[in-house]
């Protein structure tokens, strides 16, 4: 049985498309990465999954369990740390996790929960309305373990968080991955999730556009590098040369960087621009990094944004 | 049965609040000095100091109900805590369940501490408890806190925004408290194109005016306290309510949604009702 199984899933704001024909399968076990940029859909599919929000068309299913019709079912088996929280402020931490306990009916100790994720005794029994949103976030996590869940689902979990706090949150979600736990994280940022991911998924303007393991990605960019010439001047028309091997070609400021896809491509590229008449004084070549084509997936989105 | 965590959680998160205790020490304050009124002025006894008390409850009351629950779910959704909530195992049914029986608690025990203060003032003041009388009075304004709880609940559970849940709980106490007087004009006009209003208008026409929760509460209430709560000197036991107050308005028999029971049903009805058609909008809304 999948943790996550939605199809066709699809969500629209008026006209807006959050998300569109969605198909997304997250096996049980497995720690997945929900990637893309802000506004890219990725929380509102989280919404639909824990039925905070209504699909417009598709289904979503939970851990067996349809998301629409057995909410309950679905809350009681996961934990969760979705975007846009907020707290009860007069109401201190410890009281949060107890409420949480209480919900769920289970005898957890919320002294060990707070503990494990490192929100200090003291700390735990103020009321939230003075927390930072470190703090706070800790404090959903911790509240999102109770009950021993199936399943994560996180939301930006470091968002608030400063790096170090970022690393025990990836800690925690590897602890309990280990303990197998199945976690569906989502988040922007590709260094976050790269660490603990067994696999990813990449949206872009509500839809999917890529589901991969890591090292399926990274194979997928293959061998491919960049190289950058500096030259004494860029030839007319550079942009448009059609080069084997080549798949995007730039120049700016007396640099042209190729993209390569295997290793001669780069001696063509060379050879190509000494053709038009440049003289090369320097050449760098860098190997394409996930980051990279994190990039290409979500930059292309940021221009058409502008032309829209 | 979650919807008791929902509202254990909600009237344990309520009692933290400041503001909340501020308002039940004012009401309870109120209550005391308008029980002890008649025996100031030396008007009568204790059965008058509840009518007093319970005519300042007509007003007090729906305003401190409504305040207390108008953000119990749209107070949530504006701040996100209602991820959290739903996203513990309750369906939204046990929240809305949860949210008004939660806020009921709290509006029922400010009516009860406003209460024991008047009783507390009547055995002082007037020798005396007046005990049935007591009890009814105080059960009738608990009734009519309940019953604004509902409203103000069904207000905060159809909107998603702070501000929404605030104007629409405003125009429900204006409305009942200040536009309702206009309600026999208007009526009278639509019905005879004058403004006369002496004469005999329809049990209908009554039904429409008695309609206003504080109107039904009003109406139970000189029932419950009957000829004790008129002013003389020495006042004391009280009487069986009157049999027919709009005999003088109706023509022909006082029909049964007249009756006081029937105020009972009123009041119930705007307790379930808002609360109903509030949770049918929440149920299916985009948080």
């Amino acid at each position: 049985m999948a943790a996550i199984e939605t199809t066709g899933l699809t969500k629209r704001f008026g006209d807006v498309r959050a998300v569109e024909e969605l198909d997304l399968t997250v096996e049980s076990g497995e720690v997945f990465g929900f990637l893309g940029p802000n506004g890219a859909g990725k929380s509102t599919t989280i919404d639909i999954l824990l039925d905070f929000v209504r699909p417009t068309a598709g289904t979503a299913e939970v851990l067996g369990y349809d998301a629409q019709r057995s909410p309950t079912e679905i809350h009681q088996r996961v934990g969760i740390l979705p975007e846009g929280y907020g707290l009860y402020d007069r109401l201190s931490g410890r009281k949060h996790v107890e409420f949480m306990i209480e919900s769920k009916e289970v005898d957890d100790d919320p002294g060990r929960l707070l503990d494990l994720v490192g929100l200090d005794a003291e700390d735990a029994e103020r009321a939230v309305g003075g927390y930072s949103k470190g703090m706070a976030q800790r404090l959903v996590l911790g509240m999102a373990l109770v009950g021993d869940p199936d399943l994560l689902i996180l939301d930006e979990p470091s968002t608030g968080l400063d790096p170090n706090g970022a690393r025990e949150v990836r800690r925690i979600v590897r602890d309990l991955a280990d303990g197998g736990t199945t976690v569906f994280f989502s988040s922007h940022v590709l260094g976050q999730v790269e660490a603990v991911c067994d696999r990813v998924g990449i949206m872009r303007e509500g839809r999917l556009v890529a589901v991969d393991t890591i090292d399926g990605l990274r194979d997928s960019i293959g061998s491919g590098a960049t190289i950058e010439l500096e030259v004494d001047r860029v030839p007319d028309g550079v942009e448009s040369l059609s080069i084997d091997g080549v798949s995007d070609l730039t120049a700016a400021d007396g640099t042209i960087r190729a993209t390569c896809l295997d290793p001669s491509a780069k001696l063509a590229v060379i050879d190509r621009v000494r053709e038009e008449g440049a003289a090369i004084r320097d050449i760098t070549t860098r190997e394409s990094s996930l980051e990279d084509l994190f990039t290409a997936y979500t930059v292309d989105r940021q221009t058409e944004g502008v032309r829209a | 049965m979650s919807w008791r965590v929902v509202a254990r959680k909600d009237f344990a998160d309520a009692v933290r609040s400041r503001m909340l205790w501020g308002i039940v020490g004012l009401f309870a304050l109120l209550m005391g000095v308008s029980a002890l009124v008649p025996s100031l002025l030396d008007i009568g006894g204790a059965t008058l100091g509840y009518n007093f008390a319970a005519d300042l409850a007509q007003t007090l009351v729906p305003v401190t109900a409504l305040v207390a629950a108008y953000l119990a779910i749209a107070g949530e959704r504006e701040s996100g805590s209602i991820k959290l909530l739903l996203g513990a195992p309750h369906s939204r049914l046990d929240v809305t369940v949860g949210k008004f029986v939660g806020r009921a608690g709290v509006v029922l025990v400010g009516v009860l501490a406003g209460f024991v203060v008047a009783g507390l003032v009547a055995v002082v003041a007037y020798g005396e408890l007046a005990i049935g009388e007591f009890v009814s009075v105080t059960v009738l304004t608990a009734a009519l806190g309940v019953t604004f709880v509902g409203i103000a609940v069904g207000i905060s559970a159809a909107t998603s925004t702070r501000s929404r849940a605030m104007a629409l709980a405003i125009g429900v106490f204006f409305v009942f408290a200040l536009l309702w007087d206009l309600v026999p004009f208007a009526l009278t006009y639509l019905r005879t194109g004058g403004l006369d209003l002496g004469g005999t208008v329809p049990a209908w026409q009554v039904l429409v005016e008695q309609s206003n929760p504080s109107r039904a509460f009003s109406q139970l209430v000189d029932a419950a306290l009957g000829s004790g709560a008129e002013m003389t000197a020495g006042g004391g036991g009280g009487g069986e309510g009157a049999a027919n107050p709009f005999q003088s308005r109706i023509a022909g028999a006082e029909p049964f949604y007249l009756k006081d029971w029937f105020m009972l049903v009123i009041l119930g009805a705007w307790t379930v009702l808002p609360v109903i058609a509030g949770h049918l909008r929440f149920r299916s809304a985009d948080l």
